[in-house]
């Protein structure tokens, strides 16, 4: 073999160990009182952020104000139909647009976490650091505690410097798994979410500025069926589903009807835990890495 | 609310459902719309879309085969249409005034007025409304600006003067909006309370994305799909006693299996005896006048903190 070709074989066998070393696949957990899986409905409360942020015609920022006006206050009324408890991934910007429905949410039990302050991680460090520190005091400020979680692109280690116990974003697994840093040891926790459980893609038209050619037109048909197959095969495998909602989206009323169908169904099997993900990744690290835990709760003695 | 310019257009909380009032104790609103609009692009009407196919069609058998759903199922509709349409087609249009339906505005040309200068768009806003006026012997009350199929974004496109512009010209009510499925204000001025009255526009409502989306030839059939939005959608908000609305082309839904299942549907819709069918300038005065302005925008001041960081 030339030796420009082993050298760039080598070079690509070491990146794929060492990507190797950076996670920490976990066994099937023991989820309590013996449930069969978890499930983590949980709430992007983007509304038109991300449109704004996108530089988006005035159309589309009407599109995601559905989200705060109408669509929170469906979700929260649903989740309350069926006595579950939700995460809402909150951008800190919305903190000072929709503070009403925060309360509520707040008020019914549902977990506040992090969402970016502007639905963007900034490149420079410092400003990360401001964004990341500004909406935990925004969040903090609503729901009288600070926030645990994420669902962003922030560094594992910066989460875990303020305190943060699990970031939401990759889909490494079908169960959660740990993060590690560069010595190879537990950083943080993520609950995988994967694109194919996320409204946004079968529902929003232009998501992420996609061509007409590929655009998100299902009827809520259709992603019932698969979501339940996705939830019957971790059920059946003892797992964990996390279900990815955007107000704007879901908060559509023949989609709540969906959703409607969707959690009487999986209610109706035995053994589903319906958990905030606070309580979900405080299950798994205490089963795993309880020493994150332990750190965690320094920090938050410390500030 | 805590209002923030250039990120919302109206209050911080929806009417909820349990106050939504229609006359006469009717359950559910349901306002129908049928857009002329033949335009391919953003520049508007051109020859090749007046003389396409489709074109043909639409004037003749499809908007044919609305008109006669419609009847068939007692039920009314606002018609958004280019008064370059009406100049085309003045017997049409008057045929579809007398029938009982209302003719609402969708532009001139049914162009994209975003890249317009103020002047510009508020002289073609003047003239869409003489030639509709000339033509139907009133002035419209309603003004649409409904997305083009090859839109980027399937909302419709306005720029950042029209609304203003719509009241200044007295319009009663922009046809479009996606902030709410129930009407509401779109503000304009926050000191002063200004707002116009909007109806709901939903794209997953809009035949134009489902019928061989995104062009004839290479798109998608999803008529089955859209039908399935369509009864979703109803069942959800007439348990709620919420609004309905969907936005119909004859080129798209007048044709064959589709008008079969529209007619279906439209049916069913006319059978229910707890549905207030009104066309948008009967939806805008019940809300005008149930819901009115003044007592009813929750407006309170922003709480925005500027960052040198951050979007402003």
């Amino acid at each position: 073999m030339p030796q420009s070709l082993k050298e760039e074989l080598d070079a690509l066998t070491a990146v794929a160990a060492h990507n190797g070393r950076r996670f920490r696949l976990l066994q099937r957990p023991a989820w309590p009182n013996a449930a069969r899986i978890a499930v983590n409905l949980t709430v992007d409360f983007d509304a038109m952020l991300l449109r704004r942020l996108n530089n988006e015609p005035p159309m589309e920022l009407a599109k995601g104000e559905f989200g705060g006006r109408v669509g929170i206050w469906r979700l929260i009324e649903l989740f309350r139909t069926h006595g579950v408890k939700a995460t809402i991934f909150t951008p800190g910007r919305i903190c000072e647009l929709y503070p009403r429905a925060l309360a509520a949410a707040v008020r019914e039990g549902h977990e506040l976490a992090d969402h970016m302050w502007e639905h963007r991680v900034p490149k420079e460090p410092a400003v990360a650091r401001a964004h990341l520190s500004r909406t935990k005091a925004a969040l903090q400020l609503i729901s009288g505690r600070a926030p645990i979680g994420s669902r962003s692109r922030y560094p594992s280690a910066l989460l875990r410097e303020v305190g943060f116990l699990y970031n939401s974003h990759g889909a490494r697994s079908h169960l959660p798994y740990l993060v590690c840093d560069d010595d190879g040891d537990p950083a943080i926790l993520e609950l995988p979410f994967h694109f194919a459980i996320d409204d946004a893609m079968f529902f929003s038209f232009a998501w992420y500025a996609s061509a007409n050619a590929g655009q998100r037109l299902f009827d809520p048909d259709r992603v019932f069926d698969l979501w339940w197959a996705a939830f019957e095969h971790q059920y059946r495998e003892g797992g964990y589903l996390n279900i990815c909602l955007h107000p704007f989206v879901s908060g559509r009323a023949l989609r709540i009807a969906m959703l409607d169908r969707l959690i009487e169904r999986m209610r109706g099997a035995p053994g589903v835990w319906f958990a905030t993900c606070e309580e979900v990744a405080r299950h798994c690290l205490a089963q795993n890495a309880p020493g994150l835990l332990t750190a965690s709760a320094a920090a938050a003695t410390a500030e | 609310m805590p209002w923030k310019q250039g990120y919302t257009i109206s209050d911080e909380i929806s009417l909820a459902d349990a106050d939504v009032r229609w006359p006469d104790g009717k359950r559910c609103a349901v306002h129908i719309v049928v857009d002329l609009n033949l335009a391919s692009g953003p520049d508007g009407i051109t020859p090749g879309d007046l003389t396409s196919p489709a074109a043909v069609f639409a004037a003749n058998d499809g908007l044919d085969g609305l008109l006669r759903a419609l009847a068939g199922s007692g039920l009314k509709a606002t018609f958004a249409v280019p008064a370059l349409i009406a100049e085309c087609y003045p017997e049409r249009i008057r045929e579809i005034v007398g029938r009982g339906h209302e003719l609402a505005a969708h532009g001139l040309k049914g162009e994209d007025v975003s890249g317009l200068s103020r002047t510009e768009e508020a002289a073609r806003i003047e003239l869409a409304s003489e030639l509709l006026t000339a033509i139907a012997g009133e002035r419209p009350a309603g003004w649409f600006s409904l997305p083009r199929q090859t839109d980027r974004f399937a909302g419709g496109s306005i720029s950042a003067n029209t609304i203003e512009l719509l009241l200044e010209a007295r319009y009663v009510y922009m046809g479009n909006g996606l902030a709410d499925d129930l009407p509401h204000y779109w503000v304009t001025d926050v000191g002063q309370r200004r707002a116009i009255l909007t109806l709901p526009y939903y794209y997953h409502f809009d035949d134009q994305f489902f019928c061989m989306f995104p062009a004839q030839g290479t798109g998608l059939e999803n008529a089955d799909m859209l039908l399935r939005n369509w009864r979703a959608e109803f069942d959800a908000q007439y348990r709620r006693g919420r609004f309905f609305t969907m936005t119909l082309h004859p080129q798209h839904s007048g044709w064959g299996h589709r008008l079969a299942g529209l007619e279906a549907l439209l049916a069913e819709l006319g059978r229910r005896p707890q549905l207030w069918n009104a066309t948008g300038a009967e939806c805008a005065r019940h809300w005008q006048s149930a819901y009115p302005a003044a007592s009813q925008l929750g407006l309170e001041a922003s709480i925005w903190q500027d960052y040198p960081d951050s979007l402003s």
